[in-house]
C-alpha cells in the first residue's frame, strides 16, 4: 500500500514538471550564402532615401526599406548603416520645401468637411536646405543610404549634383546635404566611399516619373538609350572590385495612387438642365460632347487641338493627377469652362511614351542584372510586378492591403511613396531575391510590426 | 469626387476569426485515464455522457463531480520572419457533474430504469497570444466556452442490452478579440465580439453485453447548432473613422458537430479491461464561421470566413488494472485526426493529427466514496499556410490536463 502511495507522489510530481513544459520551436538559424553584407550600400531615389507623404522625414527615414534590409543583414553579420538623418524633431522637408502630409479634417470650398490629406505647416523645414546643413561631417560619412529623393539613373555619377553654386533648379538639395562634397562628389563616388562589398540599386523611376508628375508638361523621359549606358556604367563601378548586388526594375506609374485616385470622368452632374447648359456652352467654346446626368469626362487642356481654347474631353484611360487643386474643380470651373491645365492631366499619347519607356527600362535593368559581375549575374527585384499585386490587393499575416489611396494602406499621403509597411513588404521583396540569388536565408522582415497611414 | 478620394471603399476589412469547437474530451476521469475510451465500459456514473444506453446498467444511485485543469502553451514560428511568438493561455477548467438514480430493488422492474443528470463542457477554447504578436490582426484571444445540460433516461431491456437517451441544452459564452490594421498614435484599433449562445439536441446510445467479458458501445450524440443571437461588437477604431466601424449588436451561429462512437470493451480478467472508442466527428457541419451585424456600413460588412471543415476520426484504446481492491491504475493512448484541411489552420484553433498519451489512478476510499484522478498529455505541430490570411508557419502546442473527480454511493447494500 505504501508502495503505491508512494508510486502515485511519484506519478503526481512528473506530472507536474509536465505541466510547466512549454514547446521549443527553434528559428532556423540565418545562412551567409555567398554574401558579405559587411558593408552594405544602398543606391536610389527618393523612395530609398525614406521619402514618405510627400517629405523626407526621420520617422520615415528609419522604415526606408535599406535601412529595414540592413537589419536583417546584421543577422548574417551585417555592419552599421548610416543614414543622412533629419533631426527627429524636424517637421521635414519635400522637393518644393513643403511640409509632409498628414491625415486630417479639412473643410472645402462647398463648405463640406471631410477627411483628407493636408500638410501639416505651410513650409518644410527649410534650414534642411540651407548649404550649412550639410550633415557628412557631423553625422559621420560616408552615409550607407545614398538614397537622394529627385535622383534618376543618369544623375547618379554626375558629380557636383549638390553643387548650389549652381543656383536654384541646377543642383539637388538633398545630395547638397548629405555629399561628401557637394560641389564635387557624386552620389556614385560618395557610395563607393563604403567600399561596399553589398549594394542595392533601385532607380529609374523618376526617369520617367518627373514627366510624368508633370503631367508630361515638364522635365524629360530619359532616353532609353542613355538609361541603359547608365545603369551599366553603375553597376559596372559597384561590382568592380567584386561587390554582390541587387537591383530593382521601374513600376508602372498606373501602378501609383498618385495617378489612379481621380478618375477620369469624375464630373458628376445631377439635373439634366445642368447637363444640357453645359453641353451648349462647351459646344461654343468648341468642344463637342452630350454631358449626361451622372458621371462625365473632364475637359482639359489640350495644345493639340484647334481653336483658342484648346479643349476636349477626357478619354478613359487618361490619367488625372493627385496633384490637381481639387477646390478649383469643384467651385471654378476646373475640368469644365476652365479645361484641367496640363500638368495635371496624363494624355494618351504621354502614357504611351511613359510606358514605352518603363517596359526599355526594364528590359536594361534585366539585361544589366543578368549580365553583370562578369556574366555571374546579381539578384533582381521585379517591383513593377510586387506593385501590380498591390495594385490588386493583397494579404498578409491578416492584413488586406491595396493601392487605394489612403485607404489601401500601401501607399503614403504622397500617392507615390509607401507606408512603413509598404516599405517593410518591398524589403522582404528585395530580400526574397537576395536569398534566391545567393544562397542565403535571411529571415523576412515582420511587416506586421509597420504600420500602414497614420489616422488621426 | 473629393468623396471617392477620401472614401473608405475597403478600409482593410476586419478579417475575424472563430471560435471553432475545440472538442474537449474530458467528461470523466475514470475515461480521461484511458484516452477517452469508455462507452463500452461502465465505469460509473459518467455513463451520463459515455453511453446513455449502459446508464441502466450501474448498480447504484451516485453523485460524482470532476474538474481537469487544461494547461497549454503554444508557439508560432512566422515562417518568412522566424518570428516566434507565444501563447499567454490562462488555464480553463472544464468540469462534470452527474447523478444517476433508479430503484434498486431489483425484484421490481422499475429496477430496469435509470433517471440521471449531467453537466459537462464537450467544446471549449481558450487561446490567449502575447501581446504585438505576429497574427494579432487575426486574433488576439478566444474564449469560447459551453456547458452541456443533459436530463437522460436509460433502460435495461434485458441483461444483454440496454437503450438511453438524454435532451442536451448547450449554453456558451464567446469572447473573440484582433487587432484591426487601423492606426493611430502608437496603436491598432482592435474588435471584441461577445455573446451568449445556446441550443438544443440530444444524446443515444445503445449497450450491448453479449457475455459477461464482451461489451460493445454505440452513441450519438447529435449536432448542437450554438445560435448566438445577442451578441456584442465593440470596434475600436481611429476616431476619425469610428463611423465607418460602428460598435453593435451581431448574431452568429457555430455547429457543435455530431459524434457518432462505437465502443468495445474486454474484461480480460478479474483485474484487467480493455476498452476501444472509435469516434467519428460531424465536423463537415463546420463551414463557414458567418458574424452578421447589425449596423454594417461600405467598410463594415458582415463576415464571411471559410473554415471548410472536414469529417474526421478519433481512436481511442485505453486499459484498467485492479491492482488492489483499492487501487486501480489506467493508461490509454490516442489518435484524433485533425478535422482542419491545410491552408485553413488558424491561430485560435491550431489543430494537427495528435496523439494523447493519459494516465489515471482511481482509489476507492470506502465502499461508497472513491477518487479518481487522471493525467492527459498533448503535444501537436502543424505547418500550415493559412489561404485567406496568408498566414505561414509553424504551430506547436503542448497542452496537459490533469484532473480529479470524487463520486459518491447511495443505498449500496
Amino acid at each position: 500500500m505504501k508502495n503505491i502511495l508512494y508510486k502515485s507522489v511519484l506519478v503526481a510530481v512528473s506530472a507536474s514538471a509536465l505541466l510547466s513544459c512549454k514547446p521549443n520551436l527553434k528559428a532556423p538559424t540565418p545562412g551567409t550564402g555567398n554574401i558579405d553584407a559587411t558593408r552594405y550600400v544602398a543606391i536610389g531615389n527618393s523612395i530609398t532615401s525614406g521619402f514618405a507623404d510627400g517629405a523626407l522625414y526621420y520617422d520615415g527615414q528609419m522604415v526606408a526599406y535599406p535601412n529595414l534590409i540592413a537589419e536583417q543583414f546584421k543577422l548574417i553579420g551585417g555592419g552599421d548603416f548610416k543614414q543622412p538623418l533629419m533631426p527627429s524633431g524636424s517637421i521635414g522637408i519635400g522637393s518644393t520645401g513643403n511640409a509632409p502630409f498628414k491625415l486630417d479634417f479639412s473643410t472645402d470650398c462647398l463648405g463640406v468637411n471631410s477627411l483628407g490629406p493636408v500638410p501639416t505647416a505651410s513650409v518644410g523645414d527649410l534650414s534642411a536646405f540651407s548649404p550649412s546643413a550639410n550633415v557628412y561631417v557631423s553625422q559621420g560619412g560616408p552615409f550607407n543610404n545614398m538614397g537622394v529623393p529627385g535622383a534618376k539613373a543618369i544623375t547618379v555619377a554626375v558629380s557636383g549634383y549638390g553643387d548650389y553654386t549652381q543656383g536654384p533648379g541646377h543642383y539637388n538639395p538633398f545630395f547638397t546635404r548629405m555629399a561628401k562634397d557637394p560641389a564635387h562628389s557624386s552620389m556614385l563616388s560618395d557610395a563607393m566611399l563604403i567600399n561596399p562589398t553589398f549594394f542595392s540599386l533601385f532607380i529609374g523611376n523618376n526617369d520617367v516619373l518627373s514627366y510624368a508628375t508633370a503631367g508630361g508638361a515638364k522635365d524629360f523621359i530619359t532616353p532609353p538609350a542613355m538609361f541603359d549606358a547608365s545603369i551599366n556604367a553603375i553597376v559596372d563601378t559597384l561590382t568592380k572590385k567584386g561587390a554582390k548586388g541587387v537591383i530593382g526594375n521601374v513600376p508602372d506609374i498606373t501602378a501609383l495612387p498618385f495617378f489612379t485616385t481621380v478618375p477620369w470622368n469624375g464630373l458628376a452632374l445631377t439635373r439634366q438642365g445642368q447637363a444640357d447648359t453645359l453641353t451648349n456652352l462647351m459646344a461654343i467654346f468648341g468642344v463637342n460632347h452630350t454631358f449626361v446626368v451622372g458621371n462625365n469626362p473632364f475637359v482639359i487642356y489640350d495644345a493639340s487641338v484647334p481653336g483658342a481654347f484648346h479643349g476636349r474631353v477626357m478619354l478613359e484611360g487618361e490619367l488625372v493627377l493627385l496633384s490637381i487643386p481639387l477646390d478649383s474643380v469643384k467651385c471654378h470651373g476646373m475640368g469644365t469652362f476652365k479645361p484641367i491645365p496640363d500638368t495635371y492631366v496624363l494624355t494618351a499619347a504621354e502614357i504611351s511614351n511613359i510606358k514605352t519607356a518603363t517596359a526599355s527600362y526594364n528590359t536594361s535593368i534585366q539585361n544589366t542584372a543578368n549580365a553583370a559581375a562578369n556574366g555571374g549575374g546579381i539578384a533582381f527585384v521585379d517591383v513593377n510586378a510586387f506593385l501590380n499585386k498591390t495594385k490588386t490587393g493583397f494579404v498578409y499575416n491578416g492584413i488586406a492591403l491595396n493601392a487605394a489611396f489612403v485607404t489601401g494602406g500601401a501607399f503614403s499621403l504622397d500617392g507615390i511613396h509607401l507606408t512603413p509597411i509598404g516599405n517593410a513588404l518591398l524589403a522582404n521583396e528585395f530580400i526574397k531575391s537576395i536569398n534566391a540569388k545567393y544562397n542565403s536565408s535571411i529571415p523576412q522582415v515582420d511587416a506586421t510590426k509597420y504600420r500602414g497611414v497614420k489616422f488621426p | 469626387m473629393i468623396k471617392k478620394i477620401i472614401a473608405f471603399t475597403l478600409l482593410s476589412a476586419p478579417v475575424l476569426l472563430n471560435a471553432q469547437g475545440f472538442q474537449v474530451n474530458l467528461q470523466g476521469q475514470a475515461q480521461q485515464g484511458m484516452a477517452g475510451a469508455g462507452t463500452a465500459l461502465m465505469q460509473d456514473n459518467s455513463a451520463v455522457f459515455f453511453n446513455p444506453g449502459g446508464m441502466s446498467f450501474l448498480k447504484d444511485n451516485s453523485i460524482s463531480g470532476g474538474v481537469t485543469a487544461t494547461i497549454a502553451h503554444g508557439q508560432y514560428l512566422d515562417a518568412a520572419s522566424s518570428t516566434i511568438s507565444k501563447t499567454d493561455n490562462p488555464i480553463s477548467t472544464p468540469f462534470t457533474g452527474y447523478a444517476v438514480f433508479g430503484c434498486l430493488d431489483t425484484t421490481k422492474y422499475a429496477s430496469h430504469f435509470k433517471f440521471g443528470m449531467g453537466v459537462y463542457t464537450p467544446f471549449g477554447s481558450t487561446a490567449k497570444w502575447e501581446d504585438g504578436w505576429t497574427g494579432r490582426f487575426a486574433l488576439t484571444s478566444l474564449k469560447l466556452q459551453s456547458i452541456f445540460f443533459q436530463p437522460t433516461v436509460s433502460w435495461k431491456i434485458n441483461n444483454k442490452i440496454g437503450i438511453g437517451g438524454g435532451l442536451v441544452y448547450g449554453q456558451g459564452n464567446v469572447e473573440l478579440k484582433e487587432d484591426l490594421p487601423i492606426y493611430s498614435n502608437g496603436t491598432y484599433g482592435n474588435a471584441d465580439l461577445t455573446g451568449k449562445a445556446h441550443g438544443w439536441g440530444y444524446n443515444l446510445g445503445v449497450y450491448i453485453k453479449p457475455t459477461d467479458k464482451f461489451s460493445i458501445g454505440l452513441t450519438y450524440r447529435s449536432q448542437v447548432n450554438m445560435n448566438l443571437n445577442n451578441g456584442t461588437a465593440t470596434i475600436t477604431v481611429p476616431q476619425s473613422v469610428a463611423a465607418q466601424f460602428p460598435s453593435g449588436p451581431f448574431t452568429s451561429s457555430i455547429p457543435l458537430p455530431k459524434v457518432l462512437t462505437l465502443g468495445l470493451a474486454y474484461q480480460v480478467n478479474a483485474k484487467l479491461a480493455l476498452a476501444l472508442d472509435i469516434n467519428y466527428i460531424g465536423w463537415k457541419a463546420y463551414d463557414t464561421l458567418a458574424f452578421n451585424y447589425k449596423n454594417n456600413t461600405p467598410t463594415f460588412p458582415d463576415t464571411k470566413l471559410p473554415r471548410d471543415y472536414k469529417n474526421t476520426f478519433a481512436f481511442r484504446l485505453g486499459g484498467q488494472y485492479h491492482i488492489t481492491s483499492k487501487f486501480t491504475a489506467r493508461v490509454g493512448v490516442a489518435l484524433s485526426l485533425s478535422p482542419i484541411k491545410s491552408g485553413y489552420v488558424t491561430p485560435e484553433v491550431p489543430d494537427a493529427n495528435k496523439v494523447n498519451l493519459t494516465a489515471g489512478l482511481g482509489y476507492k476510499v470506502c465502499n461508497r466514496f472513491r477518487i479518481d484522478i487522471s493525467y492527459t498529455f498533448e503535444n501537436l505541430k502543424r505547418t500550415d499556410n493559412n489561404l485567406a490570411l496568408q498566414m505561414n508557419g509553424t504551430y506547436k502546442t503542448y497542452l496537459s490536463a490533469p484532473g480529479i473527480s470524487l463520486a459518491y454511493k447511495f443505498n449500496r447494500n
